[in-house]
């Protein structure tokens, strides 16, 4: 179907309101993260830097401890991603294709995690770790982002399993494979893409993750981004530059990774919508 | 498969996994609310539903329930609209459509501190971008802080809320028009319906199952935003921004009233709950009327 030429004018002039809205703010962020001080709160702004400096980058990373809080976010978001994937997914197919006792009344109790806020929780847990010396730890960390990504994980890789045809697996267990088998090599590569969004979603959530490194974490060096860099917020007398520069750095992580797995999970996204 | 040891093998890590880090700290919140305890790490002892009646009769609980609903509302109003303006938009074909399918959700990857950081930035009274654009537009003489009065500051916060939601109901909305077939469009073309008509007799109507699911969903979501708030006025000015979460972080960790922030989780948890079960109850009813 072609498109009149009204048609085409509002749909690319949507198309560029959108982009504006969303990607403005960002370029005014990472333009103004180079920018020199007076630059940056000039009466005037500019749209496109008339001056060039690494002066904040340098000082966010010579003398803040964003390094340690990037490496720590990193390492949290890393490990969360790796043990959602591994219990995910053996609970995923058990919940899709197995049958035993309980299973419709359990994955709904799963699912009803979410319709509690996770600050309730926020209290116990805290209590809970202080009993067995969690507090302050990274490993806290990883702990509970695992807890808030599996059911959205379980949920996520199921509607995967579902679009798997029939026979694919019937072919196996008639050829005799035991579940562990069929499980590993043959439906994880075939929902390969949603083993990726499962991924994708739990770095995320882990990644930005704040109600819960605020509070777990006590010591500065095991911080995480989110916290770490909003006590950078109050710490000093407010410092743009330094702070458009840290906005910057904890963009770009997530941004590289986007770039390489970002078109799965969009799809992984809507099409686990829609089953 | 009807081996029933070894579906169990399956889901019991993840089941334990959630009924330990989850499930058990709900309970303790139940038992907390029926206790005295002040700050965190020592013990209390049993005071019945004195938590509860103080809760219930406080209008500070009340306060933050009304801005609470005011905050899901709002927040519900705003993206609907504009998630759906740009999920029609991405449902076209453009060269680089899936591009922009991808980055879209850009403002929903990065962390909330990114987030805050932008918008403290852009809306910033010293410096900042929105302010000077203002003046040079001769729209304003002098900088506004729009987090100044009770009422800026909470439609403030529901715009950067909703900048950050939108495309991930925008996508969750591309699914949803995705799977309304073609065919019904062609037919309507056919028989020379207008672009109004076509939206307003297909889509709206086919679109319906998926904005029911998203109203509950995102009701959840947005009911359980603490950081943007937190980050950007910490529940104020004058209480004006502080919802049942921020009340319940502030009860606990700077009141030091455990309990009482338990017995607020807890009545909070059965609100959502029943909200959740109703909705649900409603969208299966409607279902099936159809």
């Amino acid at each position: 179907m072609k498109r009149t030429l009204p048609q085409s004018v509002a749909l690319y002039s949507g198309l560029l309101l959108v982009f504006l809205i969303i990607g403005m703010p960002f370029w005014w962020v990472v333009s103004g993260s180079v920018k020199l001080p007076r630059e940056i709160i000039a009466r005037v702004p500019t749209m496109f830097p008339q001056s060039f400096t690494t002066q904040h980058f340098e000082k966010l990373f010579q003398s803040t401890d964003f390094p340690a809080y990037l490496v720590n976010s990193i390492g949290v978001a890393l490990f969360s991603t790796i043990v959602t994937v591994a219990l995910a997914l053996p609970a995923a197919y058990a919940f899709f294709r197995m049958r035993f006792p309980g299973r419709n009344a359990l994955y709904r109790l799963i699912l009803l995690a979410y319709a509690f806020p996770t600050i309730v929780v926020l209290i116990p847990i805290y209590g809970l770790f202080a009993k067995v010396g969690l507090i302050d730890t990274r490993t806290s960390l990883v702990i509970v982002n695992i807890a808030f990504a599996l059911p959205f994980s379980i949920w996520m890789m199921r509607s995967f399993l579902s679009t798997v045809p029939k026979e694919i697996e019937e072919a196996a267990i008639i050829d005799g494979a035991p579940a562990r088998v069929i499980l590993l090599r043959i439906m994880a590569p075939l929902i390969a893409p949603g083993i990726a969004s499962v991924a994708i979603f739990t770095f995320i959530a882990s990644w930005t993750e704040y109600l819960f490194a605020s509070v777990l974490i006590v010591s500065d060096a095991r911080r995480t981004v989110p916290v770490g860099f909003a006590g950078i917020i109050g710490q000093y007398q407010i410092d743009w530059g330094l702070l458009l520069a840290g906005a910057t750095a904890a963009t770009i992580p997530v941004v590289i990774l986007f770039a390489f797995v970002g078109r799965w999970f969009v799809s992984g996204l809507t099409e686990g919508a829609v089953k | 498969m009807t081996n029933p040891r070894l579906a169990f093998l399956f889901v019991t890590p993840a089941l334990l996994f959630l009924a330990a880090v989850l499930g058990w700290p709900l309970l303790e919140a139940v038992v907390l609310s029926f206790q005295n305890v002040g700050v965190i790490g020592t013990t209390g002892s049993w005071v019945g539903f004195d938590n509860y009646a103080k809760v219930i009769g406080s209008a500070g609980f009340w306060n933050s329930f009304g801005r609470s609903a005011l905050w899901v509302v709002a927040n519900a109003v705003v993206q609907t609209f504009m998630a759906l303006g740009v999920a029609l938009l991405l449902n076209q074909k453009f060269p680089g459509v899936r591009i922009a399918r991808t980055w879209i959700i850009l403002t929903w990857i990065v962390p909330t501190v990114v987030v805050v950081i932008i918008w403290r930035w852009l809306l910033s009274t010293s410096g900042g971008m929105i302010n000077p654009l203002l003046i040079q537009l001769g729209l304003i003489e002098r900088p506004v802080g729009f987090f100044a009065t009770r009422e800026s500051a909470m439609a403030t916060l529901v715009m950067i809320n909703s900048w950050r939601w939108f495309p991930f109901t925008a996508l969750m909305m591309l699914a949803g028009l995705t799977r309304i077939p073609g065919d019904l469009y062609e037919a309507a073309r056919i028989d020379g319906a207008s672009a109004m008509k076509r939206f307003t007799r297909i889509t709206w109507p086919l679109l319906q199952p998926t904005l029911l699911v998203l109203g509950i969903v995102g009701t959840l979501l947005s009911f359980n935003v603490f950081d943007v708030i937190w980050l950007l006025t910490a529940g104020g000015p004058s209480q004006a921004t502080q919802t049942l979460p921020v009340l319940i972080y502030e009860t606990a960790f700077k009141g030091y009233k455990l309990s009482e922030a338990a017995t607020i989780s807890v009545l909070t948890s059965i609100l959502l709950m029943a909200f959740a079960l109703l909705a649900t109850r409603a969208m299966t009813a409607s279902e099936e009327a159809r």
